[in-house]
């Protein structure tokens, strides 16, 4: 289910205090795919994460995003390309309510801009209508919307993990890097999020998740990559790469 | 000479902001706020001495120790009614900081209002002429100012690496969730910089006011010079404290002499924001973080 | 705030008066605290330079007022500017450095600020400061009864109100207060952060400017005196027992912070000993507010960690 390729990262190396993160990383990510990052802690996944979303610089290498280098873009203009995230250790505003995360999320908000405020207020008060109708529809198809006006502080770590990922959504963004999605919630709630996840590329997204939890990888994933200490050691379709010799002993060292 | 006498100058400056700066850097070691009311700490010293010596006529000598009993016990108490309780409910160091200010402001405006605004004279004496010493002149409380720095930076090495206390508070310092771990109640550690610093600050104070009048207001200013002196020299180190203080004091003396000494702050700020755009770890401090994901 | 020498303005003044003076300083600190909630309350961006922004804006209305004999218009759109740029200069260094450490280097800016206001005696009188100001006129209308210059404050206070309500209750204020908690958040969602914390500055500081205009035609005489750490500090109070975050909170800790101090004046305390405490009260405030309510009166932030990792 390959289209042409969306992302392309090319020899991309960092180096922390003589550690090396990541070490010639390439790889490419085709439009409407699910590529599962899968590799034991410190393999260098959410660094890689983090440059190719403007957060950490690579010491070498290149990443391209439909033609466009991200490499030296700060983190809201890769944004703003069309990249979106969401963090291994959660960032949401607790303080805000569930609506004003999702509402938060969306792109080109005139109400944003003080021009937009004071000289084109009809068309700010539109728009956010707009999106609120969207951000409800939003919450209403994984059942949140009577927390709509809850403080995101209220919700489980499983409801909030829902709320990261429709927070991606709502940006409009074609690629959604996602760091652990389900890690640390019910199984039931797995379900709910891998079968949101899975219906992604249907919406015209494309994914590429961080995971420990290899059958959710196996469950959704088109193709998967194995990192170990900054290396892609085995890339493919995930039968293939569980049964690669070399990532049954990366996993038994 | 002109030369040598700005030197000079420079020096006893520079001497006065290190012993100032030691103790509010002491206490930053491991209470890591910038704690305002310190500059009233310093201004209450004075005035206890005062209090002491020109209004109840107790010996001199027993007025400094009243002043330096006086500042320790103020500084504990700012740590433990305060400042300890804010941390136990999570509270950070901007919001220490904030409750600082308020304690700095009631501070000041006790002292306004038990002693008055006027400048407070402890010697009635006429100005000292003073000695020369290498083409230069200087009284001798300059030399003690000078001698007392030398002294307590020699004290606070040997203090810092084989007291115990000493120790306990570097492994603070260094890293708080460590020294837990390795049995050190911070709490303690904390009291005791607070009880350090602010005996310590007492010191300038009252070799100050031997020759130089008060008035309430003379705090702020003293304690916001500790904190350049630490950002230029870096905030983790001690020896950073007299580097930057000498630092401070030749700029502004120089740079006053080819001015006007009206510029003095002015100039000590400018190296403040300097220092904290292009080099806040100072000379001698460590690389400080940044955000990290 | 109001001389503290001599008569107090309740003995200088009739009752009537009086009421209105406090009336129109009130209003002023509401201009003052609502702008720094802007920023510190809203955006996370606590400063302690806020009395220089109010200063300069003071100074630039009076000296074109006093030298060029300017508009009234013209005085408060240049001062606007001018404490704008000002709001610039202090909030770029804000994308560089953090917190606490921040609030040093606003403290920096303060006293700089004041040292020139104090010490370019050929532009800015110095300490002796600039007298005489003329009234606010519009053409030949001069507007000296009171009770009209406080209808002006009013009208600028209700104006600020606002203007500062449609900044908040918008998406613009959403993004101000995803700053304020969580930056990093806020960048990967696309904000430019770094534009947001610089604009907020830009039109605090402005904003504050307009505070400094109204207070140099009120009180027709102004010196660096009362622009300095200490003023900071108390708009600083305002907003913090007010509520940070909190735009009703800056009118009602307007409203406590210069009105109950006055109290104190019928108590029949001389006059200095009455400053004394009416300061060391709003001290005990800040003090009290932090340790057991630091969200004051009607906020919702507290400066405290969680923020902007």
């Amino acid at each position: 289910m390959t289209g042409e390729a969306l992302l392309e990262v090319q020899g991309l190396s960092k180096f922390f205090d003589g550690v090396k993160a990541l070490d010639d990383f390439s790889s490419v990510v085709n439009r409407h795919e699910i590529v599962g990052l899968i590799g034991p802690n410190g393999a260098g996944k959410t660094t890689l994460f983090n440059i190719l979303t403007g957060f950490l610089a690579p010491d070498s290498g290149q990443v391209f995003f439909k033609g466009t280098s991200l490499v030296g873009c700060p983190p809201h203009g890769i944004a703003s390309l069309g990249v979106s995230r969401t963090f291994q250790d959660l960032r949401l505003i607790h303080r805000l309510s569930v609506l004003d995360n999702l509402l938060l999320s969306f792109r080109d908000q005139a109400g944003e801009s003080l021009g937009g405020l004071f000289f084109r207020w009809p068309q700010c008060r539109h728009q956010e209508n707009e999106n609120t109708s969207l951000a409800l529809s939003l919450l209403e198809s994984v059942g949140l919307k009577e927390k709509d006006g809850e403080p995101t502080g209220d919700l489980s770590y499983g409801q909030q993990k829902l709320l990261s990922l429709l927070c991606g959504l709502a940006s409009g963004a074609e690629l959604l890097l996602l760091d652990e999605p389900v890690a640390g919630i019910a199984p039931v709630m797995i379900a709910q999020l891998l079968s949101v996840i899975r219906g992604l590329p249907n919406k015209g997204r494309t994914v590429m998740l961080i995971e420990h939890n290899i059958e959710a990888v196996m469950a959704i994933c088109h193709r998967v990559i194995f990192m170990d200490a900054g290396i892609k050691v085995s890339e493919g379709d995930p039968v293939t790469v569980r049964n690669d010799p070399r990532v049954i002993a990366a996993y038994l060292d | 000479m002109i030369f040598s006498q700005l030197v000079i100058n420079a020096i006893i400056a520079g001497s006065f902001y290190a012993l100032v700066a030691i103790g509010f850097s002491l206490i930053y070691k491991t209470a890591r706020f910038f704690h305002f009311a310190h500059g009233s700490v310093y201004t209450v010293a004075a005035y206890l001495c005062y209090l002491c010596f020109s209004l109840w006529h107790l010996p001199l000598l027993i007025a400094f120790a009243a002043a330096i009993v006086g500042c320790i016990v103020l500084g504990v108490l700012c740590e433990l009614l305060i400042y300890r309780p804010l941390r136990g409910r999570g509270a950070g160091s901007l919001e220490l900081a904030i409750a600082s200010l308020g304690i700095f402001i009631i501070l000041q405006n006790t002292l306004s209002l038990l002693f008055g605004e006027e400048t407070k004279t402890l010697f009635s004496v006429e100005v000292k002429e003073g000695m020369m010493l290498f083409g230069a002149k200087i009284t001798s409380t300059q030399i003690a100012i000078i001698a007392s720095a030398l002294f307590v930076l020699f004290c606070g090495f040997i203090l810092l690496k084989h007291t115990r206390i000493g120790i306990q508070l570097r492994a603070v310092a260094n890293d708080p969730t460590l020294a837990v771990i390795s049995g050190i109640d911070r709490n303690t550690v904390v009291m005791m910089s607070f009880a350090l610093g602010s005996g310590l600050v007492a010191i300038p104070s009252l070799l100050l006011f031997t020759e130089i009048d008060v008035t309430p207001t003379i705090g702020l200013n003293i304690f916001m010079m500790s904190v350049v002196v630490m950002i230029i020299g870096g905030i983790d180190s001690i020896p950073g404290v007299y580097l930057g203080a000498m630092f401070l004091s030749f700029v502004q003396t120089f740079g006053t002499y080819f001015s006007s000494s009206k510029w003095q702050e002015a100039i000590a700020f400018c190296l403040l924001l300097l220092f904290l755009l292009f080099r806040p770890q100072g000379f001698l401090g460590r690389k400080a973080g940044k955000i990290t994901l | 705030m109001a001389a503290k020498q001599g008569k107090s303005p309740f003995e200088l003044l009739g009752l009537m008066e009086y009421l209105l003076h406090i009336l129109i300083l009130i209003g002023i600190y509401v201009i003052l605290s609502v702008s720094l909630n802007l920023l510190a309350g809203y955006t996370g961006l606590l400063s302690i330079a806020h009395a220089a922004f109010y200063g300069v804006g003071a100074y630039v209305a009076a000296l074109l007022a006093l030298r060029l004999h300017s508009p009234f218009l013209i005085n408060i759109f240049c001062a606007v500017i001018l404490s704008g740029l000002l709001g610039l200069l202090v909030g770029l260094p804000s994308l560089r450095i953090r917190d606490d450490y921040f609030v040093i280097a606003t403290f920096a800016f303060q006293v700089i600020t004041f040292s020139v206001l104090n010490n370019w005696v050929s532009f800015t009188g110095g300490p002796m400061g600039l007298p005489g100001i003329p009234p606010v006129s519009f053409g030949g209308l001069v507007l000296s009864p009171k009770w009209v210059f406080f209808l002006l404050v009013l009208l600028f206070a209700v104006l600020v109100l606002l203007i500062s309500w449609r900044l908040v209750a918008s998406p613009f204020g959403r993004v101000l207060k995803a700053i304020r908690e969580d930056e990093v958040f806020a960048a990967s969602l696309g904000k430019d952060v770094s534009y947001y914390k610089v604009l907020v500055f830009v039109v605090g500081a402005g904003i504050a400017g307009i505070a400094g205009v109204l207070y140099a035609h009120y009180i027709s005489f102004i010196d660096p005196t009362s622009f300095t750490v200490m003023e900071s500090i108390f708009i600083i109070s305002i907003v913090i027992i007010g509520g940070a975050g909190n735009l009703w909170g800056s009118v009602i800790g307007a409203v406590v912070m210069v009105a109950l101090p006055e109290l104190l004046r019928f108590v029949g305390l001389p006059n200095v000993v009455a400053a004394n405490l009416r300061q060391i009260l709003y001290g005990a405030l800040l003090v009290a507010f932090m340790m057991a309510r630091p969200q004051g009166l009607l906020g919702e932030y507290s400066f405290g960690k969680g923020g902007g990792r």
